[in-house]
């Protein structure tokens, strides 16, 4: 062996230390990351680690106006339940509601403001700064309002309740123009121009569903979303198995079983648009012929709704041996052709039945709300104006109407004529997509505002809604949104609005209501008042409203339309309890919750009556093209059996174009198919008024459902039938 | 033959001797990081000392850990509790170790400390039921006010958790769901 010389000495000696070195860092490099612990800075108050602190606010996933409460830990959202002092949701909550949570950390919502990138629509965005936002609206605001043109700004909101409405309106006033409208789908219009009717006010009383006992529904899916769906969730509760009374009963009438049909004593299926017939003939019955309702006779009734006379017979004996009868119409019978008669009718019907009805008192916050909310005809008011050329900058700020008014009026093209469109929206959504400028607000879950329900429960009661959380991204309240631009715009419209935050605000409007009752309060100061508002969560007082004194007779409901011909099938989309009108689409708790009556998630479907199904050999999966005369889509058959056979049934809430990746093109929108029929006494969108035609495309999907089998397969849950326990589904081979 | 081969081998002996010296080297480092080098004792963004806080000036635990019996977290200190006593200590205000914290401060930012103690999330460990049945920091933490730097004495292994809970005859403290819930 050769000696090893100092040359090579060196070399083994560098080598050694290059391998230790690269040893050590290896070994460094394969440890697990430390977890760091990050203190605050400065502790915020109120704060501990592992400790939930419980907030009340305000839920704005829809307008019943629920009151809520948040758990908060380590300064993040957890769980949303119900406020059980707030007199609407007393400590109860919907799934819709819990998603709360999935607007607020939605890894789709914009957090900065956006400059449109591509064509009006397609979606195509760039983050812009405050700074530049602020500046592009202000300007064009305010060139327009110096060039006298101020008329020509038009502002479209969702509903939007409360205080903020009242800020709205100064911004308003100070721009010059009166095209401020708050346009909501699920907005009981034409309940609400039956009421002006026959009550003389353009309001909704209270439903006292609690205290009735026989409860007779026309198409109101109460329990899933008609007006205050957990409100009357309650209510049910109370009505069937209230302590101390004795059950009461329910009918629904309607032609597709929604969940509060299922969960009624009968259902029954009567031809659409024949409800307001039922009812008035119920209403002559119990009359005895008085009343000018003679020419509503049960035949009339019955051949025209394809109930029995005898069942209509029983409905009017039940409605009049009950102590607290009560009748309700929505959904479908609302929403058709002849929607505010069917109303008239049930009103003319609880008024001569002495119906369960609590006037509201006049809200103590927003009452001029109502003012400004658009009925179906204003929207194609302003659809014309855009059309026409004279509004030169609209603000939509949440609302996606764009989704919601079917595409037969043509507001997609009206808006992309209008030369500037700014949103104010947290998402891109089908509206927002068309905006050049879309401005960012926080979430409901951040923000200030109040709110008093619409509709109440029969006492005074408005509830602040604070914010529970830090902002979560780069983006500002509305009501902050409305001052500076406000501000930006010139010295006038920024005097009448001298408030820095959406907070001053509404503490300056809350003391004036403290200032009008500042005897009453148990001498509490103000401070007293606003924390002890914020701590409940919700302020009420006993205050009755005006008695609903009937004032008006019947709109004559016509008869109902019979399809015949190419479209021969009633089509009736219905607000899904899940996506409510398609705002909760894009949120993954809500489009991996099953339809509680078909079990389906993630997907649109069309419902077909069993018997229609096997005359037409479809089966449940079958792909079949759904048109009418305005356009055609493609869905899904549900063999579903709680379905008149010459209805085609589908929900509402999929089929969006744009809304994030949980909702974008996933199922079909049936409400962009729907004919031009508007209600013909409110001018109301009749959305259930349109007939189709299916034809079978000959594909299939496979459905995902949780609901496996609708057969018993020999497992007796509904109970033996009959002598050797053989059950009635395994007899029958539809499905029962 | 033999001889052959190892004729053949002659010339590459020394770059073997080279590979051999690299080898060698490679599993002493890494052997002295993983003995001298240990996870146990984390090197802290500052060099925080315990003994001289807790033994030396007998601050409690508790004054700074506030939330250790009432929260299933004890609470580190915010910056600002740093810098509300050592504002009136004037001795210490220009020592290396706080002009850091003062610097953390001065920028509004957290101090990132490492957890020696750390558990995995599917173990729930509420810091106040020990308080509450009056076990001593001492007896998980080891002597913290005797360290410098603070090092990991429990092992936090379940088997521990059990001895613990069974020489105590806790309630339910064998139960899988009392602590994995």
């Amino acid at each position: 062996m050769s000696a090893i010389d100092r040359r090579d000495f060196l070399k083994l000696v560098g080598a050694g230390t290059a391998g230790a070195g690269a040893g050590f860092l290896v070994k460094e490099s394969s440890r697990d990351r430390r977890e760091q612990y990050i203190p605050y800075v400065a502790t915020p108050e109120d704060y501990a680690p592992g400790i939930a602190t419980w907030y009340k606010t305000v839920c704005r996933q829809c307008n019943a106006g629920c009151g809520i409460q948040v758990r908060i830990r380590e300064g993040r959202a957890k769980k949303i339940e119900g406020n059980a002092m707030h007199p609407v949701s007393q400590g109860r909550s919907c799934a819709l509601g819990q998603s709360g949570l999935n607007v607020l950390y939605h890894p789709d919502r914009l957090r900065t403001p956006q400059q449109r990138r591509g064509d009006r629509g397609s979606g195509s965005f760039a983050p812009i700064s405050w700074e530049q936002a602020y500046t592009s609206v202000a300007e064009r605001l305010a060139s327009l309002r110096r060039a006298g043109k101020g008329e020509r700004i038009a502002v479209l909101t969702g509903t939007v309740q409360g205080h903020m409405h009242d800020l709205l309106e100064i911004f308003m006033r100070g721009l010059g123009s009166e095209r401020y409208l708050q346009y909501d789908f699920s907005s009981p219009e034409s309940l609400l121009a039956a009421n002006k009717t026959t009550y003389g006010r353009e309001e909704l009383p209270y439903y006292d569903i609690a205290n009735a006992d026989f409860l007779l529904s026309f198409g109101a899916d109460y329990l899933s979303h008609w007006l205050s769906p957990v409100h009357h969730g309650m209510a049910y509760g109370n009505l069937r198995q209230g302590a101390g009374r004795k059950r009461g009963d329910v009918v629904q009438v309607e032609a597709r079983m929604s969940l509060s049909g299922a969960n009624a004593d009968k259902w029954l299926p009567a031809r659409p648009g024949s409800e307001g017939l039922i009812a008035l003939a119920i209403a002559n019955k119990i009359a005895g012929g008085s009343g000018g309702l003679s020419a509503y006779t049960v035949a009339r009734a019955a051949s025209a709704s394809g109930l029995t006379a005898e069942t209509i017979e029983e409905l009017a004996v039940a409605f009049t041996t009950a102590d607290k009868p009560l009748a309700i119409a929505g959904g479908p019978a609302t929403h058709s052709s002849n929607g505010t008669a069917n109303a008239v009718a049930v009103n003319v019907l609880n008024a001569v039945g002495g119906g369960a009805l609590v006037a509201n008192p006049s809200p103590v916050i927003g009452a001029s709300a109502t003012n400004r909310r658009a009925g179906f005809a204003d929207i194609r008011k302003l659809i014309a104006d855009m059309s026409a050329g004279s509004i030169d900058a609209l603000i939509i700020a949440d609302t996606n109407p764009v989704f919601s008014v079917p595409d037969q009026f043509g507001l997609r093209a009206a808006i992309e004529s209008v030369p500037f469109v700014t949103a104010i929206s947290p998402f891109v959504d089908d509206t927002s997509a068309m905006a050049d400028i879309i401005l960012t607000p926080h979430s409901a879950l951040e923000s200030w505002g109040d709110d008093a329900p619409q509709p109440g429960v029969g006492l005074s009661t408005a509830s602040i809604a604070q914010p529970v959380v830090a902002p979560v991204h780069d983006t500002r309240a509305l009501g902050d949104i409305i001052i500076e631009l406000g501000r930006r715009l010139d010295n006038n419209v920024a005097t009448t609005l001298p408030w820095d935050t959406t907070y001053d605000f509404l503490r300056a409007q809350w003391r004036k209501i403290y200032d009008a009752r500042a005897g009453s309060l148990d001498g509490m100061n103000f401070e007293e008042f606003w924390n002890s508002v914020l701590q409940a969560g919700v302020w009420a007082e006993e205050r009755k409203g005006p008695a609903l004194a009937v004032t008006s007779g019947v709109i004559d409901p016509g008869t109902p339309v019979i399809p015949d011909g190419e479209f021969s099938f009633h089509f009736q989309p219905y607000i899904s309890p899940i996506f409510a009108d398609g705002r909760g689409a894009n949120l993954p708790w809500q489009q991996e919750l099953p339809d509680p009556l078909t079990g389906v998630v993630y997907n649109s479907w069309i419902e077909l009556n069993p018997a229609t199904a096997k005359e037409m050999k479809l089966k449940d999966g079958d792909v079949v093209e759904v048109s009418s005369a305005s356009g055609s889509l493609r869905a899904p058959v549900i063999i579903y059996p709680a379905v008149r056979p010459d209805v085609v049934a589908m929900p509402i809430g999929q089929g969006h174009q744009h809304y994030g990746r949980y909702a974008s093109k996933r199922g079909a929108n049936p409400l962009a198919i729907l004919n031009d029929t508007v209600d013909r006494d409110s001018g109301a969108l009749a959305w259930c008024a349109t007939t189709v035609s299916i034809k079978s495309v000959g594909e299939r999907v496979a459905l995902i459902r949780n609901s496996g089998t609708p057969r018993e397969l020999g497992r007796s849950i509904l109970g033996p039938y009959g002598e050797g326990g053989k059950t009635r589904h395994e007899s029958d081979d539809d499905h029962g | 033959m033999s001889v052959s081969v190892l004729a053949a081998l002659r010339t590459f002996k020394k770059h073997a001797l080279i590979v051999l010296a690299v080898i060698v080297g490679f599993t002493v480092g890494h052997l002295v990081n993983a003995n001298f080098y240990s996870d146990d004792a984390p090197v802290q963004p500052i060099e925080f000392s315990h003994r001289i806080h807790a033994a030396e000036n007998e601050i409690p635990c508790m004054h700074c850990h506030v939330h250790a019996a009432t929260s299933i977290n004890a609470g580190v200190p915010s910056v600002n509790k740093c810098m509300n006593c050592h504002r009136a200590m004037p001795g210490v205000w220009e020592s290396p170790e706080i002009l850091k914290v003062r610097g953390y401060w001065e920028r509004s930012e957290p101090i990132p400390w490492v957890k020696v103690y750390d558990l995995p999330d599917f173990v729930y460990f509420p810091h106040k039921r020990h308080i509450q049945a009056e076990v001593e920091c001492q007896s998980c933490h080891g002597d913290v006010q005797e360290m410098d730097r603070v090092e990991k004495v429990s092992p936090l292994k379940m088997q521990w958790c059990l001895d613990c809970h069974k020489t105590r005859e806790v309630e339910n403290g064998r139960d899988c769901w009392t602590c994995h819930k």
